[in-house]
């Protein structure tokens, strides 16, 4: 019973944490207590390694006796390959915003909220990659969802941010609505909700699950950002604190991503190809993405467009795998997932420290504009550093992590050996270079031009936000030299997506 | 005319989810914003009874419908501090003036 007690606390632990850490910072905050405040922060940290630790063990557990198994009542919940690589990344993720935060969020008022909120996400978005059941599934993304709606209107004192609030919770809401239709529908043909039998029972001929697939889709799209439906994305991003930003966009909407997977891979039989849906998706995210992101004058809106057309390269990578059962593309999508999570958090941090040090230190609540990088790298060299190395990468410049997940999904799309694929493989190749007209005006801006006024009359950046810059840097460069290190993680979540999608 | 329950409750089904869409289309009110809401949800937790019904799974189904309307209820509260924030910020509810963010 060991393996499922680790593996029980290793999901209950965020959300026993997230309370004491909110009572613990409400009552020391009203008095001013200085002691408590930094003990809320600390507290949070500690609680994020612990869960690490936990994350461990567990995985030395599986690997000892090929995967643990865990049934709490009738819903399953299986810790696999999948669920391994979104842990990883949210709780490494998750650990560098908390300590970005502790800067960032320090004039703020309702500090403790933010971390007690940022501990249930990411508590939630554990739960949802090691969910097995399609409405357990469900529940872990509402969780999410919830915790999500309240941090991005964190700055409930500011009507944009509100404005971003509403927007997504509506739009939000009628997507869980319609999976929730989806759900019932294959409730109703079926009698139970769990993906293997639901795999065993759908037949090819089944029209109501292709109805409760597009059901499915559409309504995990809105989390995933899909095009027609991608609208609450740049208002969230870019009004959330910037270390939400960094967690919306570098695994919230790639936790819809897997959820919809998660889905979709139990209609394996049924036959309709849902591949080429993805790969249709793909293209329109990956042009639309850049389209909108060339003509943004404010950092962190440009930032979220982009976020649409990296989605777009996962949904590429993830369509070759379930259409041609190329397992390099499925792998080269999580690939693709890991290594976006890294580089768009290392991006909205390193804009969210120059928004901090020109207005936010100086209760300006306004957005960081192109114009204010000017000359950035002057006064703030490391925060510019790592800006121009998070953007060059995403753009896909050869020695950062980017080019090497992007090389990989596109690589699949040629072996699937099928004349339209090579069309999608160069027109998503010349997208790659479409993206950089804007990423490297970016680093010309902050590099080449004249410090703005924004720039010089900016306040000194604290030194501990610097460290999770660094420290993400430092791994995107060494994922982009030695891709092999994350092989592993890659690989098992590649496997275990297409062995639930075929067997 | 003797109509069969489960068409029934399909039929209601079917309204409230029409009802709810057309009402978030149409409105401006944020308040009826998160009513509408709550109409297309009350669909779907009927949905999951009548699925059950037809299963043979009431149980199941039950336990799935509660924990939807609990879920359900806390966005509707979330919904509506944000709404009782915007009036307090804007002095007015309605969405069309929430309108700050272009592209």
């Amino acid at each position: 019973m060991t393996s499922n007690f680790l593996f029980s606390s290793l999901l209950l632990l965020p959300f026993l944490a997230a309370p004491i850490v909110y009572m613990l910072g409400r009552s020391t905050a009203r008095n001013g207590n200085v002691l408590g405040i930094s003990l809320t922060r600390a507290l949070t940290v500690f609680f994020l390694l612990v869960e690490g630790c936990l994350l461990y063990l567990v995985v030395k557990q599986a690997l000892s006796s090929g995967g643990t198994y865990l049934l709490i009542g009738d819903e399953p919940l299986v810790f696999d390959g999948i669920g391994l690589i979104l842990a990883c990344v949210v709780l490494f993720l998750g650990l560098m915003v908390t300590l970005f935060s502790i800067d960032y969020m320090s004039n703020e008022k309702g500090e403790e909220k933010f971390y007690a909120l940022l501990l249930a996400t990411i508590g939630s978005i554990i739960g949802l990659g090691m969910s097995y059941d399609l409405f357990n599934l469900w529940l872990w993304f509402e969780a999410m969802a919830i915790s999500t709606y309240l941090l991005v209107a964190f700055y409930n004192d500011e009507p944009p941010s509100l404005e971003a609030g509403v927007k997504y919770l509506v739009q939000s809401a009628v997507g869980s609505a319609l999976v929730m239709f989806g759900i019932a529908m294959m409730f109703s043909q079926t009698g139970s909700t769990t993906l293997t039998d639901l795999w065993q029972m759908t037949s090819s001929e089944a029209p109501l699950a292709k109805i409760a697939g597009v059901l499915l889709i559409v309504g995990f799209g809105v989390k995933t950002a899909l095009v027609p439906l991608h609208t609450w994305l740049p208002d969230a991003h870019s009004q959330a604190p910037s270390g939400i930003s960094a967690m919306l966009s570098g695994v919230v909407i790639e936790a819809g991503l897997v959820a919809m997977l998660r889905a979709i891979s139990m209609f394996g039989k049924v036959d309709f190809n849902w591949g080429a849906i993805l790969i249709g998706f793909g293209c329109l995210n990956i042009l639309v993405g850049n389209l909108m992101a060339l003509r943004q004058t404010q950092v962190k809106r440009l930032l979220a467009y982009s976020s649409l057309a990296h989605v777009g390269y996962m949904l590429l990578g993830f369509g070759f795998g379930m259409a041609f059962g190329r397992f390099e593309g499925a792998a080269g999508g999580f690939f693709h997932l890991l290594t976006h999570s890294m580089m768009k958090g290392l991006a909205f941090l390193a804009a969210g420290s120059l928004l901090f040090t020109l207005h936010l230190s100086k209760q300006e609540h306004v957005p960081l504009t192109l114009d204010d990088l000017n000359g950035a790298s002057r006064k703030y060299p490391v925060a510019a550093f790592a800006l121009g190395l998070a953007v060059l990468g995403l753009g896909g410049i050869p020695p950062m992590a980017g080019f090497m997940s992007k090389w990989q999904v596109l690589v699949a799309g040629v072996k699937a050996e099928n004349t339209l694929m090579l069309i999608v493989v160069i027109f998503a190749a010349l997208n790659s270079i479409l993206s950089l007209g804007y990423y490297a005006p970016l680093v010309n801006r902050m590099y080449r031009h004249e410090p703005s006024t924004a720039v010089e009359q900016g306040n000194k950046m604290p030194g501990l936000m610097i460290i999770p810059l660094v420290i993400l840097s430092i791994a995107i460069v060494v994922i982009g030299i030695w891709p092999s290190s994350v092989q592993f993680l890659t690989e098992q979540a590649g496997l275990s997506l297409l062995y639930t999608f075929f067997y | 005319m003797n109509l069969p329950i489960p068409l029934v409750v399909l039929i209601t089904i079917l309204c409230l989810a029409g009802i709810g869409l057309y009402c978030l289309l149409i409105t401006r009110n944020l308040i009826k914003v998160v009513i509408a809401l709550q109409l297309i949800v009350k669909g779907a937790v009927l949905a999951f009874i009548l699925a059950g019904n037809m299963t043979g799974q009431l149980n199941l189904a039950q336990s799935m419908a509660l924990t939807v309307i609990v879920a359900d209820t806390i966005v509707a509260v979330v919904g509506l501090a944000l709404a009782v924030q915007i009036r307090l910020k804007t002095g007015s509810l309605d969405i069309k003036s929430l309108s700050s963010l272009k592209r």
